[in-house]
């Protein structure tokens, strides 16, 4: 075997531990069927946890490319990788404790579970085009299958058909766009790819092809991000999937499509001013114009859109829409202040996001119902879930000292300092748009009242996932300095590998 | 002489054309034959490309993985659109309104 | 010359098929008529894939396509019954507005295509490619291909999981 190689697979034993502990789930499933879901589950968070524990042996690790230039290790991999498998991990309790998943054989979701972190964690780290397609589809029909995993129920069904067609319809569009590039410049690498457009591959006539190719591509990213206009899929989505698997969506694919588009644009559209800390577009085509057009449009019809919401996935679904032009708002400005920016508001953004969706299963899990109608007076019935739902939701909006405000703070920050303060305007007048909606959900727990004051039983399992994210909310503004550091060092990401 | 262009219009014609029948078709069968199209048009962009203008294989080898990646797509869709017909007795995209929005 | 010129004929002879399948399958409303339409336009794509002088390529599109997705297709046809398509529901309404930018963005990308200097390397493919991507799926793209194999088994896991019909 090739030397090379071999050194190689020594960094890459996440994705290894994630591949076996796959292949023995599935094979465990098949061969215990009596014991399959305790076993499949335990088997499962071993994989995750062992991933996690190998990829923190890697952080010490030289930045590299791996496996002939197809992938690269850096910082940037490292802090998205252990930030998948988190999200993973929370889910894959989650998804054990769920009542909407609770007589489907949990075998094959959680074989599914790792076979998405694995591709998420080639995606985020893939320096060729060709990697970037085959990791991002493979994250695309892991989702796909796991939205239609309740295959009685006729929403689930139809969301994962949804999601399919549009899913396939975006990625094929960023496929051909890809191909462009590859007319444009000879090479499917992303390095190589900047390379070319410094010898004018995109000058003059070009450009036009260029920025086409540029909009294709937007397309594939938009859709995972969910970002408009690439995001008519997400309510209905969000909406039918079993709720765990909504969870997910909403976080971890998300949060690779930024790593994605991230690395995409800084590594073969940019070129880094050595020891600068910013960066410069090298291409002829306006990528941040056409970001800040999405990252605006995002913010505003999903704030707006959510106003009218009864129903609390699709209330999810649009502040998850508007949450993406916040981040993006941190992808647009070039330098590394804004990267670091997104990094912490997606910290931010796991925490409280998934909290808001425990306490929705939670309530789920008690009275069968998603409608905000029958979140009223909650506080009687259960003040736990109350409190925290109201911190989720205190932190949504962005109020101090929460985390949100933490993660907006850096976002707006970032645009300010860039003279682009007019963007930061915006995203604050969404931000106090997006307050109605979220104290809407506040006030139906604590003011109104309903007639029903039975108290509503809560699984350990869940309370205690719940204090998990509630924790960080409230105090991650405490250890700021320590995030601060974590995230500033991650964001050097490999260029001209 | 036949020549680059001639190819890129083929596959220009192929994508509008996957385009337009995932706009406008209602059966789902039928938008999974336009997303063939789609990929399709990519694939001959890949190979065009690899022969007339990069002048290495690697458009053809990415044009496997398409074609891989093609059939995973396929088989997971029909699977979905099979278990649909199951429960509403017509993969008709119009029927599919339970969820608004 | 007449070889030329013979050359030139099939190729345009397959480019027409091509496009001409593709139409139908936009446009017919029986969806058996449409299925085979594609099989027309995937068998017209690969041999123009061997004008390209990519053999592997082609024997692969037509193995894949034909002998797996579009026999896949087909069942789906057969198993949801739908051998006759619904009339389109929305009418000429819908269909005009997009048909319209379908054509422009055609007009728009053939456009540019047409004006834009492509990359030139110089170097030229010849001779059978089978030996040469190979050579690639195993050294520079071993990893994609690995990873293609875990891309399957998810989606056999997939459908095989939502299809099945359990008996409890």
């Amino acid at each position: 075997m090739n030397p090379q190689i071999l050194t190689d697979l020594k960094l890459f034993y996440p994705e290894i531990i994630l591949t076996f502990a796959l292949l023995i789930v599935v094979v465990a499933d098949i061969a215990f069927p009596r014991i399959s879901r305790g076993l499949s589950f335990l088997l499962t968070a071993l994989g995750l946890i062992g991933a996690l524990i190998a990829n923190i042996r890697l952080l010490s690790a030289d930045s590299g490319t791996l496996f002939f230039g197809v992938l690269s290790l850096d910082p940037m991999s490292l802090f998205f990788n252990c930030f998948l498998i988190l999200t993973s991990l929370f889910i894959l309790i989650v998804a054990a404790g769920s009542r909407e998943l609770s007589r489907r054989n949990m075998g094959e979701f959680y074989a599914l579970l790792l076979g998405v972190t694995l591709a998420m964690m080639l995606l985020v780290a893939s320096a060729d085009m060709l990697m970037l397609y085959l990791a991002l589809e493979m994250v695309s029909i892991g989702s796909y299958i796991l939205v239609g995993y309740l295959k009685t129920d006729r929403q689930s069904n139809e969301a994962s058909l949804k999601y399919l067609l549009f899913g396939a319809v975006a990625t094929g569009s960023m496929l051909y766009g890809m191909t462009i590039i590859y007319g444009l410049t000879g090479t499917t690498k992303l390095a190589a790819i900047q390379d070319a457009l410094y010898q004018g591959a995109a000058s003059g006539n070009n450009s036009v092809m260029l920025l086409i190719a540029t909009v294709l591509i937007l397309a594939g990213f938009g859709f995972k991000m969910a970002a408009v206009p690439f995001h008519f899929w997400c309510p209905d989505v969000y909406s039918g999937a079993p709720t765990p698997v909504t969870a997910f969506l909403s976080i971890a694919p998300k949060a690779a499509a930024f790593a994605v588009l991230i690395r995409f644009f800084f590594t073969a559209f940019s070129d880094a001013s050595p020891g600068m800390g910013h960066y410069s577009n090298i291409s002829s085509v306006h990528w941040t114009a056409l970001l800040i057009l999405i990252s605006v449009a995002s913010m505003t019809l999903g704030n707006i859109a959510a106003l009218r919401q009864e129903n609390m996935k699709r209330l999810l679904a649009y502040s998850s829409i508007a949450h993406a032009g916040y981040i993006l708002m941190g992808a647009v400005v070039l330098t590394e202040q804004g990267l670091q920016s997104v990094l912490v508001y997606l910290v931010t953004y796991l925490f409280m996001n998934l909290g808001a969706f425990l306490v929705v299963i939670a309530i789920y899990n008690h009275t069968g119902s998603f409608d905000i109608q029958d979140y009223r007076g909650l506080l009687k019935r259960s003040p736990f879930l109350t409190v925290s739902m109201s911190f989720f939701m205190l932190s949504l909006m962005g109020i101090p000292p929460f985390a949100g405000f933490l993660g907006k703070l850096y976002v707006f920050g970032a645009a300010v300092n860039n003279n682009l303060a007019w963007f930061a305007v915006i995203g604050a007048l969404n931000s106090v748009v997006a307050v109605y909606y979220y104290a809407r959900v506040i006030k139906t727990m604590i003011i109104e009242t309903s007639g029903d004051t039975t108290p509503l039983p809560v699984s350990f399992t869940n309370c205690f996932l719940v204090w998990l994210m509630v924790l960080p909310t409230i105090g991650l503004m405490l250890f700021w300095s320590s995030v601060e550091k974590w995230t500033l060092s991650s964001v050097t990401l490999l260029l001209g590998g | 002489m036949i020549g680059l262009s001639h190819y890129l219009i083929i596959s220009a014609a192929l994508f509008s054309l996957g385009i337009l029948c995932v706009l406008t078709r209602r059966n789902a069968v039928n938008v999974l034959m336009g997303i063939e199209l789609i990929l399709n048009a990519a694939n001959l962009n890949l190979i065009a490309f690899s022969k007339y203008s990069a002048g290495n294989i690697d458009g053809q080898v990415f044009a496997i993985f398409i074609i891989v990646v093609a059939a995973s797509e396929a088989a997971v869709a029909l699977a979905i659109v099979l278990s649909m017909y199951r429960i509403i007795r017509s993969v008709n995209l119009d029927r599919a309104d339970t969820l608004k929005g | 010359m007449d070889k030329n010129l013979l050359s030139q004929v099939a190729f345009y002879f397959f480019a027409v098929l091509t496009v001409a399948s593709a139409a139908v399958v936009v446009f017919a409303r029986n969806l058996i008529h449409c299925a085979f339409a594609l099989l027309f336009t995937f068998f017209g794509v690969a041999a123009l894939y061997v004008f390209l002088g990519a053999d592997f390529l082609a024997a692969t599109q037509m193995v894949i396509y034909v002998g797996g997705i579009l026999v896949l297709i087909l069942f789906g046809i057969m198993l949801t019954n739908k051998l006759y398509d619904v009339k389109l529901k929305t009418g000429k309404s819908q269909f005009v507005p997009a048909a319209v930018t379908v054509v422009v963005m055609f007009a728009i990308l053939v456009f540019f295509m047409l004006r834009t200097s492509w990359f030139q390397s110089g170097s030229v493919l010849s001779g059978p490619t089978t030996a040469s991507i190979g050579e690639l799926l195993m050294q520079d793209f071993i990893l994609p291909f690995e990873a293609a194999s875990i891309l399957l088994l998810l989606a056999l896991i997939g459908a095989a999981m939502i299809v099945r019909r359990r008996s409890e």
